[in-house]
């Protein structure tokens, strides 16, 4: 028998409309969850992308210390409160040795509850607020493959509690995996074709490929990593996101990096540094205040990556894009200087 | 990079200078080194691997942790049969030391650890030994010795890390390996089960001594006790010294003098693993509610985090709060919190170091135990930039608090 099991089944039978906040590991896993959802005949709502409106919100009902993606995650959650049925809200742990995810993805779910079940929440609400605002139900399921339950386990068992036998929840869970893995390929095909491009920028200059290593919730959360990137293309410049690489082939060379560091995404991303270390101009790291591993991890590629100028970004609620902008043009104009022999150039 | 600040400046003057070269001629230009990155100096070639030879004695030291060192004294020199580097007290440049060399928001604890392996270093350990743990804890051996060896140390680092997902047996053996090649493993193993008594020992002592040091009717008769008691431990040699030395140091704290009254106010204290244990860390948060003549309690401590750990069972007794484990100490932290609430606790303290992502989580929870029991919390966050001060108006705030909820 194995664990799951165990657990209830069907308890959660009655959920036809699942909401998936569009943040965290949404930016990984989303085509994944998405289709799951769909292959059970539910019908998934999004939220909206993130605004200052979901920042606040987040904010408001976090402690204050908590991170940047982590605020937005719960404002999303907010977002949904009265669209659907649950907030599917997973708890992923570990992919195996040496694949841990950050803790925080350890306390998700019961984060979320006893978030919107405590009392800085519910003294925020409203006396008229309307009854489906008061209350929030949870859709967990726990990926740990360490201690036995594989992402397919978690994912079958899951669709079992919502009342499908285990044939039709294995069926969904295997399109679904099938879907996210070509959208993966092909994300991975993208990013080797601007890896390929020899564009020019309007000086007639190559464009120069700057390598940009954040975690996915970070770089594509339209409020906190967009703008950076904009700003890469702005100044004719080549964007390439690291966590779009192959993710087994930066696992496996990051083991050259590090014995002990216990994150996948980190050991994703610094593999990808390696591997395309040759062919970029330059590296932008970028965290959300107060990253935990990337509190270490920023530390050790400053000190290991040698060759490629890197600019180490760390973004937090604060808005206003000014500062912003100017270390990413002088980065930029480092770069060019550079590849143009250095800023004695003019007199050789 | 905040890391090599002093290295910046020589930079910038290295700059001035060079305004009219060629940006190339720099030494530490990147624009000339296309080649592959560097790896780490332990995995760089013709860098031997250095092997402890038998013969030579390892001076061997780990970081500040409470009273834990008369511990790993014992482990060192008795079990291991190598040098232990007994570290003095923790003093602001120790902090100070720590905080210069890592990055400005990693956690509290890693910059306290990285000062105390420098001092170690100074005064002349040749090895540090670091623990493993599901946060990020687990990477911290790894990034310390980079940063040590990035300024010039040479030592070996014994890092629990590398054998994190490995027997009992085997870290016995990757001990052996690196501190101790003649090392017998009976005679070790045995040690071993001395050490693991000695740690119960010391915090079984603890536990009196937060119970009752506030009432003593001399002050410091207490911490009189507790010195002459931690003395004892230090010369423990076997099982039998261990057992005389916690008989009379429990019989003497006994002994001293109290004025315990009816109903005293009662604290307990929870929080993450090394801020809320470690005085230096907290700021001696335990002398200070000493003091003001407050009983604590405090099950966070490595007999019930690391020795008799069962997360499955504290986790059951908080099942109405949390589902899962939510990372290293939180279902202890929650479950002490549960525990003091219910034995009608007048107020808890949770510590932890700021940015601590786990214990962070748990706070939600924590105010639901707080409304639940109706009984208060002060949430403190250690930073290296956290002052005495300010930490005394507010444990004098929350006493005043709680005492005038007694007295009512």
């Amino acid at each position: 028998m194995k664990t799951f099991d165990l657990l209830r089944q069907g308890s959660y039978s009655d959920i036809a409309t699942v909401g998936i906040p569009r943040a965290f590991l949404y930016y990984r896993f989303g085509v994944l969850w998405k289709t799951f959802f769909s292959e059970l005949g539910c019908q998934v709502v999004l939220s909206d992308e993130t605004d200052r409106l979901i920042v606040e919100q987040g904010d408001a009902i976090s402690v204050d210390e908590c991170c940047l993606a982590s605020k937005i995650y719960l404002g999303h959650v907010r977002s949904l409160m009265g669209c659907c049925d649950a907030v599917f809200v997973p708890r992923y742990n570990r992919l195996g040795k040496r694949k841990s995810f950050c803790t925080k993805f350890q306390s998700l779910p019961d984060l979320v509850k006893t978030t919107f079940e405590g009392p800085v929440f519910q003294s925020q609400l409203s006396d008229d607020a309307p009854e489906s605002q008061l209350s929030l139900r949870v859709l967990s399921l726990d990926v740990d493959e360490y201690a036995g339950i594989s992402e397919e386990d978690a994912f079958v068992s899951l669709g079992m509690q919502m009342g499908r036998s285990r044939k039709s929840a294995k069926r969904a869970y295997e399109r679904a995996r099938k879907e996210q893995d070509s959208y993966d390929s092909k994300i991975h095909q993208e990013l080797c074709s601007d890896l390929r491009s020899r564009s020019t920028d309007s000086a007639g200059q190559e464009k120069m490929k700057i390598l940009i290593a954040a975690h996915p919730y970070v770089i594509h959360d339209p409020y906190v990593g967009k703008p950076i990137v904009d700003m890469l293309r702005g100044m004719e410049t080549i964007p390439l996101y690291a966590d779009h690489f192959d993710r087994s082939r930066a696992f496996k060379r990051s083991r050259e990096f590090s014995e002990t560091l216990p994150w996948l995404v980190n050991r994703e991303l610094i593999g990808t540094i390696l591997e395309l270390h040759d062919e970029i101009d330059g590296v932008v790291l970028v965290s959300a205040f107060p990253c935990g591993p990337d509190s270490m991890t920023n530390d050790a590629v400053m000190r290991y990556i040698k060759g490629r100028p890197i600019l180490s970004i760390t973004v937090d609620s604060q808005s206003g894009t000014a500062g912003l902008e100017t270390r990413i043009e002088s980065f930029v104009d480092i770069l060019r200087y550079q590849k143009q022999g250095g800023y004695g150039h003019a007199e050789r | 990079m905040p890391n090599d600040k002093s290295k910046h400046l020589i930079n910038t003057g290295e700059a001035l200078d060079n305004l009219k070269r060629v940006y190339t001629d720099i030494r530490t230009s990147v624009a000339n080194s296309d080649s592959l990155p560097e790896p780490l100096y332990r995995m760089r070639k013709g860098v031997k691997k250095e092997r402890p030879r038998s013969g030579k004695r390892r001076k061997v030291a780990f970081m500040r942790y409470g009273y834990y060192d008369i511990a790993f004294r014992f482990f060192v020199e008795e079990c291991l049969d190598a040098d232990f580097v007994r570290l003095p007290e923790a003093t602001r440049r120790t902090l100070e030391l720590g905080t210069l060399n890592s990055n400005d928001y990693v956690c509290a604890p890693f910059k306290h650890i990285l000062g105390d392996y420098i001092e170690a270093l100074e005064l002349g350990a040749d090895t540090l030994v670091q623990f493993s743990g599901p946060c990020r804890l687990g990477y911290y051996g790894e990034l310390q010795e980079s940063i040590l060896r990035d300024m010039g140390y040479e030592f070996q680092m014994v890092n629990f890390s590398e054998v994190s997902e490995k027997s009992a047996k085997e870290t016995v053996q990757y001990c052996k390996k690196k501190i101790n090649p003649d090392l017998s493993m009976p005679g070790a193993i045995a040690k071993f089960v001395v050490a693991l008594e000695m740690i119960e020992s010391l915090d079984r002592f603890n536990d009196l001594y937060l119970e009752v040091a506030g009432f003593e009717e001399e002050p410091g008769a207490c911490k009189k006790v507790r010195k002459a008691y931690f003395d004892d431990m230090m010369q423990v040699k076997t099982m039998q010294d261990l057992l005389t030395a916690q008989k009379k140091g429990m019989e003497a704290l006994e002994a001293v003098p109290k004025r315990i009254p009816n109903d005293p106010i009662r604290v307990g204290l929870v929080g993450e693993y090394f801020t809320a244990v470690d005085a230096h860390s907290n700021l001696g948060i335990e002398d200070k509610l000493q003091a003001m003549g407050v009983s604590m309690a405090r099950m966070l401590n490595m007999t019930s985090r690391n020795l008799r750990y069962n997360e499955k069972n504290l986790r059951a007794g908080i099942s109405e709060y949390v589902e899962y484990d939510m990372g290293p100490t939180s279902s202890l932290t929650l479950a002490a919190a549960k525990r003091y609430a219910e034995e009608g606790f007048d107020g808890i303290v949770h510590m932890k170091s700021s940015g601590c992502t786990p214990e962070i989580d748990v706070m939600p929870a924590l105010q639901r135990i707080s409304k639940d029991y109706n009984i208060p919390i002060l949430y403190l966050s250690y930073d290296s930039q956290t002052s005495d001060t300010g930490l005394d108006t507010r444990l004098e705030a929350f006493y005043d608090m709680i005492a005038m909820g007694k007295a009512r």
